[in-house]
């Protein structure tokens, strides 16, 4: 899909001290200047409360950047990126603060040649949003400026975009209360991935899959986001207030869901696709009774188990986990999409932490064939096709169908077609944020949430969250041993409709 | 165990957590080969030494069954609880051109942990391809419910159980558990496959035809350490023809056949033989024998009737667990004549022992 031209802008980063600057946001602006992607006239300004100098906040963005960038680390490139990166420290409550990061732009833009553009990133802590937004407002930051005609500015959200549907709403009252929507860009990096957008590619650009896109063909879809690691480095303080449903089904996976589950949309505008990922998310069942959720979710948490070799503590002895902890760290659903399309068609959807392995992966699993010829043999074929997405870690798609064994009779056996990014098209693809970073500064926001997506997704999160944590009879938190694949609760979900869940 | 247990032969030594990076580069650093895959293929034995043995059987059945092998060898005597990983990948050339390999991850286990096999085998699959898995020896406690759940094909050989019995009823309680999802597959029901195959060619005979319902005795000679084969193939005459197995003692029984005849059968064992060394089934004027020298590859099949026989040979099956499972591999299928034939396996077992 072709893009919008990125324009020059400064970039600023709240939240600048944090990992996900070091880790990820400065090394995606490295790789961009690297592929000759990063405008000319970008400058890049770390807003913290840290009393750090520019000086030292580039060491430390250089440190990281040589462990972690995916080109590696070219000094030239690199002196070249640090001579526009700058600091400004400032409490995210200090209104002055603001008029000073104004003076300070204008400044850069004088000294620089820049022509205005703004682009706020806001990575801090969400505690701080608000603060942040509001205070971008009263120093005049978040229109263009008044001087410079054609001149943007431009805000993204990092998540948690809310942890309810009204903190949501609030904090959407207040993003569209300081920015216009058009410039509001709501990240989900799991949409910058390659192989998420090639979903709309591999749907809308190939004859044979779109035909069979639907309840006439397809069985059901899985969508599978499992990960090995548990609550190291702290984590668990975090997640033990947002549990899994939270932290990654509502917005990563049903936005997965939701590329995959879309009607074509009318054009490859941001709001074009957006308006058809939102009628999915509007579409879903509401599983908001306690009943209802017990019937179609599971929840569960991981006991001691093994990962690698390594014996590791169960949920609730994690580090920075209430040892009587009613948070889910792992979740299965079984979503239901009221549309024509989809009718009778089961989105099974599961996220764990303490899973075998790091993948998450969408699969298509196609009808099986007539029960006549080989599906009339006793034992029938080994087993329907299946259309695997694999979003990451070795992006790419694969295709299971059956086939004879060579000899003299006749026996079947599944067999692969894969098709893996990295071998095909040999150079490493972008990470996600490099895309959204440019797709940002192009004004393109067809990879960000929409604010109707966001509180749609959230509705139907908290119907699930009420009947766990508001019900005076809650749905059972289910138990599973670290390193297997989740808790038999979750199997026999897909086994009361005659499935299983596919082994990654 | 013994502290030395050699890992020559294994590839690079690997930490576990890198395992798919390095294969990854291994394949990147390799711009002739390709990596071909057509199954997950595990091999695990509790016994260490196998270890190496194991990777060798692999380098050989890759020649056709290109597939992810991972083998995992526990050391359940150690007192150290720990984890080794090596890979490697088996190339062979094909049509004299392309190298065709296929990666292989082997796993030392030693210790006790708890999880950790499940965890082992769960982590390194490749995604979408069937699970064969070959277990080694007896079954143990860590042949468990969500371990065996997962595996498309289950491989095993109960010539090597001390402790048949107890064997079969996990291996019963496993098919019952997966819902009969899992296939089974005994080597040595394996080893009687072209036995299998000529007795059914020898009775297209119309003499042999004729006196397929005078049969008065049956005879099988095999290696006492192949017991279960011999068995088994008991087991399938009997069932093939609808005879009711009436009594039993030592290696001795009484069958009954639908016109009411009466049947003595009985196993023979020779210390120097094949491991299915001979089988006759004999009615008055009638014999079918299907024999085969130690060491041979091929089985020789007679019919004698109205004094004439009628003399044919064919193939034999492999003497080794690797050939047999190589057979097995590249007939596939459901096994479901096996199935059928366990039940009067499981009463001459019961009533010959």
């Amino acid at each position: 899909m072709s893009r919008n031209l990125a324009e020059a802008c400064s970039v600023v980063i709240f939240g600048a001290t944090g990992d996900l600057t070091h880790r990820k946001l400065i090394p995606a602006l490295y790789n961009l200047a690297v592929d000759g992607e990063l405008p000319a006239g970008v400058q890049i300004l770390g807003f913290a409360r840290r009393d750090w100098s520019d000086e030292f906040f580039r060491e430390g963005l250089e440190k990281l950047n040589r462990k972690v960038s995916r080109t590696g680390h070219d000094d030239e490139i690199w002196e070249s990126l640090a001579a526009t990166i700058h600091y400004h420290q400032s409490e995210f409550q200090d209104e002055d603060g603001y008029h000073r990061l104004a003076e300070r732009l204008d400044e850069i833009d004088r000294e620089r040649g820049g022509k205005g553009n703004r682009l706020f990133y806001i990575a801090s802590a969400p505690e701080f949003f608000d603060d942040i937004l509001l205070n971008l407002k009263k120093a005049g930051l978040s229109q263009g400026r008044p001087d410079c005609e054609g001149c943007w500015s431009r805000v993204i959200v990092e998540k948690p975009f809310g942890t309810t549907l009204a903190t949501a709403q609030h904090l959407n009252e207040v993003v569209n209360g300081t920015f216009q929507e058009k410039d509001t860009y709501r990240i989900d990096h799991y949409l910058g991935k390659e192989t998420a957008q090639n979903i709309m590619v591999l749907r809308f650009a190939n004859a044979i899959f779109e035909p069979m896109w639907n309840k006439e063909h397809i069985d059901h879809v899985q969508i599978t986001c499992s990960e090995h690691l548990g609550m190291e480095g702290g984590r668990g303080g975090y997640y033990d207030k947002a549990g899994a449903l939270r932290d990654m089904v509502q917005n990563h996976l049903l936005q997965l869901l939701s590329l995959v589950a879309m009607e074509p949309p009318t054009d490859l505008t941001a709001d074009g696709v957006r308006d058809e990922k939102v009628k999915v998310i509007r579409s879903l069942r509401q599983w908001d009774t306690p009943g209802l959720v017990a019937e179609n979710v599971v929840r569960g948490q991981y006991l001691a188990g093994n990962i690698n070799g390594e014996e590791v503590p169960g949920y609730r002895e994690e580090d920075r986990v209430n040892p009587e902890s009613e948070t889910e760290a792992y979740v299965a659903l079984r979503c239901m999409i009221d549309t024509w399309r989809w009718s009778g068609v089961p989105f099974y959807v599961r996220m764990g932490k303490r899973l075998p392995k790091k993948a998450t992966e969408i699969s298509i699993h196609f009808k099986e064939t007539p029960s006549v010829l080989f599906n009339a043999m006793p034992g029938g074929v080994p087993a329907g096709n299946v259309l695997v997405i694999r979003i990451q870690p070795d992006e790419g798609i694969s295709l299971r169908m059956n086939s004879k064994l060579p000899g003299t009779t006749l026996r079947m056996e599944p067999v692969k077609m894969d098709f893996h990014y990295a071998s095909s098209f040999g150079n490493s693809s972008p990470e996600a944020y490099e895309r959204l970073l440019l797709d940002a500064m192009a004004g393109d926001a067809t990879l960000f949430a929409r604010r109707d997506e966001v509180e749609e997704a959230w509705r139907f999160i908290d119907n699930i969250e009420n009947a766990w944590h508001e019900s005076d009879t809650p749905p059972p938190m289910a138990e599973f041993p670290a390193g297997s694949w989740g808790p038999r609760e979750a199997d026999e979900l897909l086994a009361k409709d005659g499935r299983t869940w596919r082994r990654l | 165990m013994s502290d030395v247990i050699s890992t020559e032969g294994l590839g690079m030594p690997v930490e576990v957590g890198a395992i798919d990076g390095q294969l990854k580069k291994l394949w990147e650093a390799d711009e002739a080969s390709t990596n071909a895959s057509l199954m997950n293929f595990l091999v695990y034995t509790e016994d260490p030494t196998q270890l190496v043995k194991n990777s060798e059987t692999i380098q050989e059945l890759t020649r056709e069954h290109a597939c992810r092998a991972v083998l995992i060898a526990m050391d359940r005597g150690a007192e150290k609880s720990s984890l080794q990983a090596w890979i490697t990948a088996h190339c062979h050339l094909a049509h004299g051109k392309k190298s065709i390999c296929s990666e292989q991850i082997s796993f030392l286990l030693s210790g006790y942990s708890m999880g950790r096999l499940r965890n082992t085998v769960f982590a390194h699959l490749n995604s979408d391809l069937p699970l064969v898995f070959w277990w080694q020896g007896e079954f143990s406690d860590l042949f468990e419910e969500r371990l065996y759940r997962l595996l498309d094909r289950l491989i095993f050989d109960s010539a090597t159980w001390s402790d048949p019995k107890a064997n079969f009823q996990q291996l019963i309680e496993a098919r019952e558990d997966t819902k009969g999802e899992m296939v089974t597959q005994d080597l040595s029901w394996t080893r009687s496959y072209f036995y299998r195959l000529a007795v059914a060619r020898l009775f297209d005979d119309p003499r042999a035809q004729q006196a397929f319902p005078h049969i008065e005795k049956v005879m099988v000679k095999a290696h006492p350490d192949h017991r279960m084969a011999a068995l088994l193939l008991l087991a399938w005459v009997i069932t093939r023809a609808g005879w009711k197995v009436e009594s039993g003692q030592g290696s001795e029984w009484t069958a009954t056949s639908r016109e009411g005849n009466q049947i003595s059968i009985n196993l023979e064992w020779d210390e120097d033989a094949a491991p299915l060394a001979e089988l006759s089934m004999s009615a008055p004027g009638c014999e079918v024998r299907i024999s085969r020298e130690k060491g041979n590859s091929h089985l020789c099949q007679s019919v004698c009737a109205d004094g004439h026989c009628v003399e044919l040979s064919g193939p034999a099956d492999s003497d080794d667990p690797e050939g047999l499972v190589a057979s097995q591999l590249s007939r596939g299928g459901k096994n479901s004549l096996y199935l059928h034939v366990l039940p009067r396996f499981g009463e001459l077992l019961e009533m010959g022992h």
